[in-house]
């Protein structure tokens, strides 16, 4: 099992709120409906006693249709990785950070310049997850744009899975890719069913904002559902923009989004292991764009996290980003002013938390390593203190007495790994020293910690036999 | 009287504006002087105050709805005078739903005296180039956020290209750039809202 934290210390909203969200969820639901594109979809909506308007494309849902599926859905969700120690089990307030964001470009590590992401940065990513101790897992973060789309699927999977053996979660691009790569999954795992028992890859569908199922990412969920494989159906309202401006509409919209798509998969497949999703942020009313930095984007976050939390289902969230254009100060303060409020609300799978930059467009290679150092004091914030009658230690103070130290005594020495945090970016050297090692800031001292990991890390990866048959039967893969 | 409808507009004051327009045409004000002299001189301000970040979009739409309520009142006494800035087809492309920037750079050129026609979202190549035949603007918009949309954009602009070479295109979107407007031909590229006008105004010349 994979290293695990309780969360949910943070509300950010009292939790006498909650009811209040729900009720007005529900009344959106019944009254105004979600758009959904995808007439199959709908029909299965209509089969099971939702209101829909084929010609308008409206379907809404009976109060009572949402309560089953929210009864049905499991609230511990099993995500593996090909090693059983990476296994996750989202569930209550366990809480996991890890990689996200789908970009189309990244710092070079080398010359600094943003440069398309590849294949290449595909499998640099996973490398760099699978050696990052605080990443839990591997949401695939970039699109290689060295290969033609039909082939954009399979290379991101099988590049993910042969470079990390952390859980692999992803977005797809096209049906015969989706295929592909459960296909793939099945000849990893051998078989369908071990692949079922212990799944080390999921998806993830996205609901549009407002109140928008697209026809594309609605064939994606049945098809995943109907197989069976984990699956996350986020929705990204922008306060300002797609979603009222005051972020409890946000929230509440989000909660009606999110939950349309897991009704319609536990409609398929009642007991389906689907987490409710959110990667809603604002606009920015200065430039009219996305920010993903924002202080705002975590409440938002942070608030569907108590939503989740009153529904017992694992969430799927987002934090840990920032807008700058390098990994700089902006990018260190606006990651973890982020990451913490939305690990400390208990979200189970807080995804984009390592790498981002500008928007959510570009990775940066040090900017994971930052990042790990950023989530690993969010963690120990997580963990809060522990009180007993061991670490209250009042008979090693009296020992101790007045005017003693504890520095040699042997509950210090007993204690201190479990008890502190210890980073291995921030610089906590004296002046001369740090002088003499070249005056470093952190990005400098983050990019050689980075080019280590690329050139010294070695993921389980494939046999020999199993590498050869994947590329015998996806020549596609780069 | 134009000093007052063009703080109004700046206030976002619907009733204000309407009023005010109203009692302009009363005591014989020219149209066109109306609009061009407290309307659209109004929202270069609201333009110029959005830059500098003095204004917020939602101010700067408020506006730009003023303005519109104005423009309202004045565009059918107009007889025959041109008030438009320029004309622009504006669209999401074919497989793409998302459309909440594409609305954003309507509302700006709307507002910067641009006449907009919008084609919504999953907007196929024909359907522009049937609104390019008819309208024939000088600008055609596209727009995509997802990244397997563009190719929709780049077949959209090649065939635009083909059919109607003199009307220049621009695209936005987060996964399009510069580089990508350059590869597939289109006339221009802007990141945002407010230099999407500006790249607008500059096509137009």
């Amino acid at each position: 099992m994979f290293q695990q934290y309780q969360g949910g210390s943070n509300k950010v909203f009292p939790e006498g709120k909650v009811k209040e969200i729900h009720e007005a969820s529900v009344h959106l639901m019944e009254k105004v409906g979600v758009k959904v594109h995808n007439p199959r979809a709908r029909q299965i909506f209509a089969d099971q006693g939702a209101q829909v308007d084929h010609g308008e494309a409206i379907v809404k849902i009976p109060r009572s249709m949402l309560e089953d599926a929210v009864a049905a859905a499991p609230s511990r969700v099993l995500l593996c990785g090909r090693e059983e120690k990476n296994d996750l089990v989202l569930e209550g307030t366990n809480t996991y950070l890890g990689t996200g964001g789908t970009v189309l470009y990244t710092l070079d590590l080398d010359t600094g310049e943003r440069r398309p992401t590849e294949v290449r940065d595909v499998a640099g990513y996973a490398k760099m997850t699978d050696a990052l101790e605080n990443v839990a897992f591997f949401v695939i973060n970039c699109y290689p744009q060295d290969v033609a789309t039909e082939d954009v699927d399979v290379n991101r999977f099988y590049h993910s899975f042969a470079n990390t053996s952390k859980h692999v979660m992803g977005g797809i691009y096209t049906m015969e890719g989706l295929k592909d790569v459960i296909r793939m999954s099945e000849e990893i795992a051998g078989g369908k069913a071990n692949l079922l028992a212990r799944p080390f890859v999921s998806f993830i569908t996205l609901i549009m904002s407002p109140l928008v199922m697209e026809v594309t990412y609605t064939d994606f969920l049945m098809e995943i559902v109907r197989y069976g494989l984990p699956l996350t159906t986020p929705a990204e309202p922008l306060a300002g923009a797609t979603a009222p401006v005051t972020l409890a509409g946000t929230v509440t919209i989000n909660n009606v989004e999110s939950l349309y798509g897991l009704v319609l998969a536990q409609l398929i497949r009642k007991g389906h292991p689907t987490l409710y999703g959110t990667t809603s942020s604002i606009m920015d009313m200065v430039t009219g764009t996305y920010m993903a930095g924002a202080i705002e984007s975590a409440l938002i976050n942070a608030g569907c996290a108590q939503m989740a939390q009153y529904y017992e289902i694992p969430i799927y969230a987002t934090g840990g980003m920032s807008d700058s254009k390098i990994p700089d100060c902006q990018a260190g303060y606006e990651s973890a002013a982020t990451a913490m409020i939305v690990a400390l609300s208990g979200a189970n799978y807080i995804h984009d938390a390592f790498g981002l930059l500008e928007f959510c467009t570009t990775l940066s290679y040090e900017k994971m390593v930052i990042d790990n150092e950023i989530v690993g004091m969010a963690l120990r914030a997580v963990q809060g203190i522990e009180v007993n009658e061991e670490t209250i230690a009042a008979d090693i103070i009296a020992e101790v007495g007045p005017g003693g130290n504890f520095l040699a005594h042997r509950h210090t020495a007993g204690h201190v790994r479990k008890e502190f945090f210890f980073p291995r970016v921030a610089d906590r050297q004296m002046r001369q020293d740090w002088e003499a090692s070249g005056s470093k800031d952190t990005a400098a001292r983050a990019k050689v910690m980075a080019g280590e990991i690329l050139r010294e890390h070695r993921p389980l990866g494939f046999a020999e036999d199993l590498e050869a048959l994947l590329r015998k039967n996806y020549p596609g893969i780069k | 009287m134009l000093q007052e409808i063009y703080s109004k507009v700046l206030a976002g004051e619907i009733d204000g504006v309407r009023s005010g327009v109203q009692k302009a045409l009363d005591e014989g004000t020219k149209p066109s002087k109306i609009i061009n002299d407290a309307l659209i001189k109004a929202m270069d301000e609201v333009g110029a105050k959005m830059k500098s970040g003095e204004m917020y979009v939602p101010e700067v739409l408020i506006a730009a709805e003023a303005m519109k309520e104005g423009l309202g009142l004045v565009k059918p006494l107009l007889e025959g005078e041109a008030y438009a800035v320029g004309k622009v087809v504006i669209g999401t492309v074919a497989g793409d739903l998302h459309d909440i920037g594409k609305n954003l750079v309507t509302m700006l050129l709307e507002s910067s005296g641009f006449e907009v026609i919008d084609l919504g979202v999953d907007a196929s190549t024909e359907a522009f180039l049937e609104a390019a035949g008819k309208h024939k603007p000088q600008i055609v918009g596209l727009s995509a956020l997802l990244t397997t949309t563009m190719a929709s954009m780049e077949a959209t602009v090649k065939a635009l290209g083909e059919k109607e070479p003199k009307i220049k295109t621009m695209i936005g979107g987060a996964p399009v750039s510069q580089q990508f407007a350059d590869e597939i031909g289109a006339g221009g590229y802007a990141p945002d809202g407010a230099s999407a006008v500006d790249l607008a105004k500059k096509l137009i010349q």
